[in-house]
């Protein structure tokens, strides 16, 4: 029996076989490693990379505004995440490294009937360094059963931006809110602790997500971290809500705790405002942090 | 419990506790002002999410690890319930107004009472090892005081939706009655969220109400606003 679930709702998911390829088997184990180190010219670059199956990496993009920063498009050659499917990503920044790291399109979580699909997402970044970790947004179709963690360690002096946009069905389609069950954790921890953790743990059946005070009329959810613990987290948090207040999503902006940055939440009806939304957020944050504006949106 | 225990219950479940929890709204206040609550329905309907999203997964838990941690006089623990819960409330005005209050219920009941944990918990938030947060407080004094904590985690929820009713018959035209009503309406939501919060590790909370979150990040920066939070 598999005792691998990474959260006790899921314990129950994971004594199902999965029939077609076993949990383990190539191609249900994605892995991901990406280190960024600085060269002796002062330029960012990826040190190692290692994709297996579904990721893949064709190589760094050099369109950062920032002139030292290297940029990774996360590709995948499959449909999207099956049941029994297991990723792991991990990704470091080194001293006075700037990286941005995204995927080259939404990931799609597809429809299950057995078992589950889970990633697990760290992130480090040394000091001095910076790393945007602004992932597409995740699809979930009905279902669906995902738990994903991210973990991001920081170090002093350093900062980070990261995203994070859900998708509660194919909504052209007329899907909302049918897949199973949905956690998504995300913790942020210096060099004295936890600074700050998020988590959710959306399963429809059992509470209506669309209940006044959580998402209401709005469909999908986006949550921008902008990890900047040497900045006045106060002046940035104002500065980005007037970016997003009164924009295509409902949105706004207040400090994280432990003076850790900044959290920029954003509902809309469709991923467009919202992907929107985050991404001026994302541009406010990077000109307080590192002094030049988000890169020009490449994909579409 | 004892009558002892049951009236000290009694006394940290009044609206009159001279804490400051009539001077908060936790959003509500943002939620009156741009129409979104203008009846008794709707106030009932976004309590209960504060009650199921928020003290359920989120407050409830960490004040069960504090009451269990002061019954056993672990400090240790207390803070760690307190460190975890500053760590996942991510709205600043939450934070503030949870802090403001929970140090003034912390400092009265140092008052009326000599307790080692308690001057123990209290340099711990002096030196910035804790923040104070109110249910941290609250379910650690109930432990102190011997107050069960099935009780304890009730009256927070009775407490929470008392105050924000308070804070409402002052924002909206609400009559007595149907604050009652509304009070008497949530009983089995308030129930729910205890059981929620039972079982549950300090690594498990999850609040989860984002409408409430960005309401609260418009509150902070409205020009007019009578609550601090």
């Amino acid at each position: 029996m598999a005792t691998d679930a990474p959260h006790p709702a899921f314990e129950g998911y994971a004594s199902e076989p999965v029939p077609q390829a076993a949990v383990g088997a190539p191609g249900k184990v994605g892995q991901l490693e990406l280190a960024f180190r600085v060269a002796a010219d002062g330029e960012s670059y990826l040190a190692r990379d290692l994709a297996r199956v579904p990721f893949h990496v064709s190589g760094t993009l050099d369109h950062d505004p920032h002139p030292d920063a290297t940029t990774v498009f996360v590709q995948s050659p499959t449909g999207g995440i099956a049941q029994g499917d297991r990723h792991t990503v991990e990704i470091t920044v080194g001293t006075d490294a700037v990286a941005s790291v995204t995927t080259q399109s939404a990931t799609k979580v597809l429809s299950m009937k057995c078992n589950y699909a889970a990633a697990d997402v760290s992130l480090s970044v040394a000091a001095g360094g910076h790393l945007d970790y602004v992932p597409e947004p995740t699809i979930l179709n009905p279902d669906a059963r995902y738990c994903q963690d991210v973990t991001l360690d920081l170090d002093a002096g350093a900062s980070a931006i990261v995203g994070d946009v859900v998708v509660p069905g194919r909504l052209a389609r007329g899907e909302r809110f049918d897949f199973e069950r949905f956690v998504s954790r995300f913790e942020v921890r210096g060099e004295d602790g936890l600074l700050a953790a998020d988590a959710t743990h959306l399963d429809p059946a059992d509470g209506d997500p669309t209940a006044p005070g959580v998402l209401g009329e709005c469909a999908v959810y986006g949550t921008l971290y902008v990890l900047a613990p040497d900045e006045d987290c106060e002046s940035l948090a104002d500065e980005i809500h007037g970016r997003v207040a009164g924009g295509p999503a409902t949105a706004g902006a207040t400090t994280l705790p432990n003076d850790a940055g900044v959290v920029v939440r954003a509902l809309g009806h469709e991923s467009e405002p919202v992907t929107e939304t985050l991404h001026a957020a994302r541009d406010e944050s990077r000109q307080a942090v590192l002094g030049v504006p988000a890169p020009e949106v490449r994909k579409n | 419990m004892s009558d002892d225990t049951t009236l000290a219950a009694f006394r940290l479940a009044d609206t009159a506790l001279p804490v400051g929890t009539d001077s908060v709204s936790y959003g509500l206040e943002q939620f009156i002002a741009s129409d979104r609550v203008g009846d008794s329905d709707d106030l009932r309907a976004l309590l209960s999410t504060y009650l199921t999203e928020q003290l359920g997964p989120g407050d409830l838990v960490a004040l069960r690890v504090a009451h269990a941690a002061a019954s056993e006089g672990d400090c240790a623990g207390v803070v760690a319930a307190d460190q975890r819960l500053q760590a996942v409330t991510l709205s600043a005005e939450f934070r503030e107004s949870a802090e403001r209050t929970g140090e003034r219920l912390l400092d009265l009941q140092r008052d009326l009472r000599s307790d080692d944990l308690l001057d123990e918990y209290a340099d711990a938030i002096d030196a910035g090892a804790a923040a104070g947060n109110y249910p941290v407080v609250l379910g650690t004094i109930a432990g102190r005081e011997g107050v069960g904590v099935r009780e304890a985690c009730l009256l927070a929820c009775h407490e929470f939706v008392s105050a924000l009713l308070g804070a409402a018959q002052r924002l909206m035209r609400l009559g007595s009655t149907a604050v009652q009503r509304v009070l008497d309406d949530l009983r089995p939501v308030m129930i729910e969220a205890v059981e929620a919060s039972a079982e549950r590790a300090l690594a498990a909370m999850t609040p989860f109400a984002p409408l409430i979150e960005i309401s609260s990040a418009v509150h902070e920066r409205a020009d007019r606003r009578l609550f601090l939070s």
